[in-house]
């Protein structure tokens, strides 16, 4: 198992750059995460690392090694599929054991070659070997999938496909495992299971993991590390808290977790606070600072607080209507209009409580140490 | 070095392979025959590759390379009649096809017209014969002492109704026996019609003769065209036919050409018939492409619309008679072959005298061989072409090559005959002295039939996703291994298809078989012509039943295979 390093990676298409500037340096062991909107170059960054597209400048090191020139069946990185890939003709046991049969075929003479041939087209003609089976069933043991072996995958669940794409990937122990959007085809439910397997086998066998999704609740619950992507670039690279409570733009602020953005303008600095001018009369204090004057203050909308008749004392306060209110179980959420922004509120809901009305008059206040500037 | 054969992967290997033999047994085959059509004397291209002397001798025959067979062609010749000939008999074929079709056509698919299965399904009679078997069993039908020609005389006739040696003969079995052609296209054709425009025409208060006049026919005229064209080439190209029925005063460029290699070894007259057929073939295909483009009718309509199939008796009833009419005469053309063969003597009576199995007997006590003979050459044409297939397949959809997408559309131009000359032009001397050997009759076999199965197998390979192929590769497979164990078994079904296509051409093939085949490697087609041509017609007749009954038992078997598949 090895560290995944990518030094300046690029990547054309027919003229057209769809990768630039791809720095990353994932460690052994770590579960990370590419996050980002369709189309901006997740599956392009993975296919670089696997072999199948040529990087156009920039070097990839899989385990210290620049692999270059290894081709795509010499890397030794398990790949699952978006699609899963599963071999349609064969049944799920054939499936896991493809690449331990492909290891067999590498080291052996012409006569057993031709044995092992025979057994990928047909695996009743030729027996596995006792080692290949004692393999190929314990990790189908380990995702759950022991009753299920000798059935085609076609046969299979969602959920249970995917398990034979893992299985299949992690028998070769690969130097990393790298997932296309794994999660992408499964329904809400089976997504939230597979979530804590993917994880706990990651956990369990310390297998570097390049993990690529759009969602950004998958990444923030799965990843170690998370490398946020928008048109071929990397924006930020951290942990999940990192970039929950640090994001280092107004984009990774909004697709990281949900904020408010507020432009303004700096008026003061005093006392370690900032102050921004974000309306004619309303002011905003952070606790961030910059030398910008021209600047978007980020709240996040739990840390929005409804002032109501217990007198906290606020260094914010800002007084609004409230456009919609959403119920959303353990919280409530409020769209609110201050001054021309639209501002999201999420408050706890504690049974009992009445839900605020529609059109009513709403006083919020943040603490200063809450309103990042950036 | 190393680096070099690092980079020729197996794969890549492969690839060399077969461009090797396409440009070896297809495109200087093809251009040596062109070189020909100059020089007059066959020119030994690869002898000059090898040798000094041969090379000078290739240079010297350029030298004196001339322009004479053209202007002799051109200028009214004894060839000029025979092209002339040629076109006219493919140009009515495809007429009378058009008309006869037509109405069929439509009764299938936009009729209840009475028996409406059972005529689809005896449409596709006709296709198991080898066309001069349907010729010389017009013969006996329609001949001097055929039953047909009896009964005629019986209801007061004179003569013959129809002389099948003859123009009119030659284009009644062609119309017969290859309308099955035109006609699935053009039931397509009618499906896809749009419906709706239909029914705004018969909104507007339109009679349904008149709908069909300016809006159901018009629509489908593109498509009846380009049907039309695949006739003409069909009939052009066809060999089995005249060379039974041409008598010898009828000058038709196959036959001629034929005549020129088989029978007087002029290689010059023959070389230039050749660049002629292919010409006219190559730019019929042409006109049909250019006619077809950006037009799909699996497409046209997006959602497949439900028609109202018309139930109007009036209409109906006279359909399925026409239909029978024209179903009805394979039909004999069978029953009369069947019949033949068992009969004792059978001369200008409506029966037999009697029935016997000798002739059978007969077959499976001396020609055996033969039917030995043509399923080994068809099983070897079928191996090969089923490896060229599947990999060029492959290099089409994954590397999208053009080159071997062109390669295999060639064939289906080069008329049978045209190939057969250019093979045995080309290999008729050291250092590649492959002309009467059971190789190059193979190798001919495959490469006529090739386009079938590629586009056989170039379905399937498109149905299988490219990730499949690199999940394969990403667990360590390399590009060839995974060909073979992911690739090849998921292009099965589409071979399973192909195969028995090639198979059964192959054993009806007769241009090839006639031209290429050593004695000693004669298959059934080439026997069964051979008796034609000595008039021995029982056994031809019973050796005929054999094939047919071959190629009904592979094309159960292929509809058996195709309907498990979709299950
Ligand atoms: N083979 C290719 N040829 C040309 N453009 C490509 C190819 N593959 C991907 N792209 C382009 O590269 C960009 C990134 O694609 P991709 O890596 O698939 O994004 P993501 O996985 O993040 O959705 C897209 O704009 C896509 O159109
Ligand atoms: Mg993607």
């Amino acid at each position: 198992m090895g560290s995944v390093e990518l030094k300046q990676l690029k990547k054309d298409f027919s003229g057209v750059t769809v990768l630039q500037n791809i720095d990353l340096d994932i460690k052994e062991g770590e579960f990370f995460a590419l996050l980002g909107p369709s189309g901006c170059g997740k599956t392009t960054t993975m296919r670089c690392i696997a072999g199948f597209e040529t990087a156009t400048s920039g070097t990839i090191e899989i385990g210290g090694k620049d692999v270059a020139k290894l081709s795509p069946n010499a890397r030794n990185c398990g790949m699952v599929f978006q699609s899963y890939a599963l071999f349609p003709h064969m049944n799920v046991f054939d499936n896991v054991a493809y690449s331990l049969n492909i290891k067999e075929l590498k080291k052996n003479n012409l006569f057993k070659k031709f044995g092992v041939y025979t057994r990928m087209l047909n695996s009743k003609l030729v027996k596995y070997p006792k080692e290949i089976k004692e393999k190929v069933n314990n990790i189908l043991e380990y995702v759950e999938l022991s009753d299920h072996a000798y059935k085609l995958t076609s046969e299979l669940s969602g959920g249970q496909q995917q398990r034979v794409a893992l299985a299949r990937a992690l028998v070769m122990e690969p130097e990393v495992l790298l997932m296309d959007e794994p999660l992408s085809n499964l329904d809400l439910k089976l997504r939230h299971t597979m979530r804590n397997t993917i994880r706990r086998i990651q956990q369990e066998l310390k297998i570097t993991t390049i993990f690529v999704t759009h969602d950004q609740e998958e990444a923030m619950s799965m990843a170690d590390r998370i490398a946020v992507m928008k048109d071929g670039e990397i924006l930020q690279v951290g942990t999940p808290t990192d970039l929950y409570s640090n994001p280092k733009t107004p984009f990774i602020a909004d697709f990281v977790g949900t904020s408010n953005i507020i432009p303004g303008t700096v008026v003061a600095r005093e006392n370690g606070l900032t102050t921004v001018r974000i309306g004619e009369q309303q002011m905003i204090k952070s606790a961030t600072q910059t030398e910008q004057d021209d600047v978007k203050a980020i709240i996040r909308p739990e840390n929005l607080t409804v002032i109501g008749e217990e007198n906290e004392s606020f260094d914010n306060t800002f007084e609004g209507e409230i456009l919609f209110a959403t119920y959303l179980g353990s919280t409530v959420r409020y769209d609110i209009e201050v001054e021309g922004h639209k501002l999201v509120v999420d408050t706890t809901y504690e049974s009992g409580n009445q839900i605020r009305q529609e059109g009513s008059k709403i006083k919020l206040g943040v603490l200063p140490e809450r309103v990042l500037l950036i | 070095m190393r680096g070099l054969i690092n980079k020729i992967n197996g794969l890549g290997f492969v690839k060399f392979l077969i461009y090797g033999f396409f440009i070896l047994f297809l495109i200087i085959p093809l251009l040596s025959v062109f070189l020909v059509s100059f020089t007059n004397e066959p020119i030994n291209l690869f002898g000059s590759l090898v040798s000094v002397d041969q090379f000078q001798r290739t240079v010297e025959q350029f030298k004196n390379a001339t322009l004479e067979n053209y202007k002799s062609i051109f200028s009214y010749g004894h060839y000029f009649t025979g092209l002339k000939n040629s076109l006219y008999l493919s140009f009515i074929v495809s007429i009378l096809v058009l008309l006869l079709c037509m109405p069929i056509a439509y009764g299938i698919a936009r009729t209840k017209m009475p028996f409406k299965k059972t005529i689809s399904a005896l449409c596709t009679i006709p296709l198991i014969f080898p066309t001069f078997i349907s010729a010389y069993a017009f013969i006996i039908m329609f001949g001097r002492a055929g039953w047909v020609t009896y009964i005629y005389q019986q209801l007061g006739g004179e003569g013959m109704l129809i002389d099948p040696y003859s123009m009119t003969g030659i284009a009644l079995v062609q119309v017969f026996f290859f309308f099955p052609y035109a006609l699935w296209p053009m039931v397509a054709a009618f499906k896809v019609s749009d419906v709706s425009l239909e029914e705004a025409s018969r909104n507007m208060g339109s009679k349904g003769w008149l709908t069909f006049s300016t809006v159901t026919f018009p629509l489908a005229l593109p498509g009846m065209l380009s049907t039309a064209l695949v006739i003409f080439a069909v009939s052009f190209s066809d060999f089995g036919t005249p060379i039974i029925l041409a008598p010898s005063d009828l000058n038709l460029i196959v036959v001629d050409a034929y005549r020129e290699i088989a029978g007087f070894f002029n290689w010059g007259s023959a070389a230039i018939l050749t660049v002629i057929m292919i010409a006219v073939a190559g730019f019929v295909y042409w006109l049909q492409n250019f006619l077809l483009k950006g037009r799909n009718y699996d497409t046209l309509s997006g959602k497949p619309k439900q028609v109202k199939l018309n139930e109007n008796k009036a209409l109906t009833v006279p359909l399925s008679i026409f239909s029978w009419f024209v179903v009805i005469i394979p039909l004999l053309t069978l029953a009369t072959v069947f019949v033949q063969s068992i009969a004792k003597t059978w001369g200008l009576e409506p029966l037999p005298t009697g029935y016997t199995l000798d002739h059978y007997r007969t077959i499976f006590s001396s020609s055996l061989g033969n039917i030995q003979n043509s399923l080994l050459l068809a099983g070897g044409a079928l191996v090969l072409s089923v490896v060229v297939a599947s990999f060029v397949s492959y290099f089409v959809v994954r590397h999208r090559s053009t080159g071997l997408d062109f390669m295999t559309t060639v064939p289906l131009i080069v008329p049978g005959i045209a190939f057969g000359i250019a093979l045995i032009q080309t290999f008729n001397t050291a250092p590649l002295h492959l002309t009467g050997t059971a190789f190059i009759l193979i190798v001919a076999y495959s490469i006529r039939r090739l386009p079938y199965m590629v586009r056989s197998t170039v379905g399937t390979m498109r149905a299988i996703k490219q990730d499949i192929e690199e999940a394969a590769i990403n667990l360590g497979a390399s590009t060839l291994t995974a060909a073979i164990t992911i690739i090849g078994p998921l292009m099965l079904p589409g071979i399973a298809a192909g195969s028995v296509l090639v198979f059964i051409t192959v054993i009806k093939e007769t241009s090839i078989s006639v031209l290429m085949a050593p004695p000693d490697w004669a298959p059934m087609s080439l026997a069964i012509f051979q008796n034609v041509l000595r008039a021995e017609y029982y056994s031809a007749a019973a050796m005929s039943v054999i094939l047919v009954a071959m190629v009904l038992v592979l094309q159960g078997l292929a509809s058996l295979l195709s309907n498990r598949n979709k299950t």
